[in-house]
């Protein structure tokens, strides 16, 4: 992993400064790591309380993960994935002075970035056909509360990014200050890890 | 600078994020039973925490807060798991 932090997303310094400077600096604005911050700790209390209850309920915790859609919760993953790259390369090429692919890369994270909410209305909608509602069993209850609070933040990401890609269509950012698309990409960034580790604890463990 | 090399880091952080991604998946399916399966997934989740911390966000060369808060929070779900796969029953005495 190492070996790919060469060239810079959203942390490094405009005109690739790198050194002492870098290494404090704050990717985005200040505020945006406060709301990453308290997202976290959101998530956190999640999931020790997927955690409890897994640990008193290891059986129904066990099949839980069988009855559940893992194309669905793949597909998640993978427009969640996909989606955070193409933001990294916006921000990428905005630092490298190539405003209209900044732009281009931002429209295609966006319109990536909505298919997460139309994947999970199919899955609710498989999971209603099938039986799946949030009282079919405790493993259900945790999976709606944690996947629903995640579908919420990834909607303000997707909000966000509208905002960016609006303000970033009249020329609001420019190579030298694009704090702005920066917190965007870490908060959407952020959303994606939370993802990344909910993502196995449903649909992969068993 | 030449457009391959800007795109080069995160290009090479969603192609490993994919191949995890699917591996994880061929895993569960493959191997659902198996004892050390929390195990393996607790690896594989950290490793696609990090990925996007340092491929995507550049954690690693931020302010020591968001590295800190990056590190811990991507590392506190695989550490849970493998507790609760190995002290579960204590946990829930």
């Amino acid at each position: 992993m190492s070996g790919m932090a060469g060239v810079g997303t959203v942390g490094a310094m405009p005109g690739g400064q790198t050194g002492e400077g870098a290494a404090a600096r704050i990717p985005g604005n200040k505020g945006i790591w406060v709301g990453i911050a308290c997202e976290f700790v959101e998530f956190l209390v999640m999931f020790v309380i997927y955690f409890v209850a897994r640990a008193h309920y290891p059986e129904a915790f066990r099949h839980g993960a069988g009855h559940l859609s893992g194309a669905a919760g793949t597909a998640i993953t993978l427009l969640m994935v996909g989606s955070g790259f193409l933001i990294a390369c916006s921000v990428a090429a905005m630092r490298a002075g190539r405003r209209r692919a900044s732009l281009r890369w931002l429209l295609a994270g966006f319109v990536l970035s909505l298919g997460y909410p139309l994947v999970k209305l199919l899955e609710v909608q498989w999971n209603l056909a099938h039986g799946i509602d949030g009282e079919a069993g405790i493993f259900f209850t945790v999976y709606y509360y944690l996947t629903f609070n995640h579908l919420v933040h990834a909607c303000w990401g997707i909000l966000g990014m509208g905002w960016v890609l609006a303000r970033h269509l009249c020329g609001g950012y420019t190579p030298e200050d694009h704090s702005g698309l920066e917190a965007l990409a870490c908060y959407w960034h952020a959303t994606d890890i939370v993802w990344l580790i909910i993502f196995p604890l449903f649909y992969i463990l068993v | 600078m030449h457009a391959s090399s800007i795109y080069r880091t995160p290009a090479l952080t969603w192609l490993a994020l994919t191949g995890l991604t699917l591996l994880s998946v061929e895993l569960g399916a493959w191997l659902p039973a198996a004892d050390w399966l929390p195990l393996l997934v607790a690896l594989i989740v950290w490793c696609k925490g990090m990925l996007v911390a340092r491929g995507f966000l550049e954690g690693h060369r931020a302010h020591p807060f968001v590295r800190h808060l990056l590190a811990g929070f991507i590392a506190f779900a695989p550490a849970a798991l493998v507790f609760t796969a190995f002290f579960g029953e204590r946990l829930a005495r």
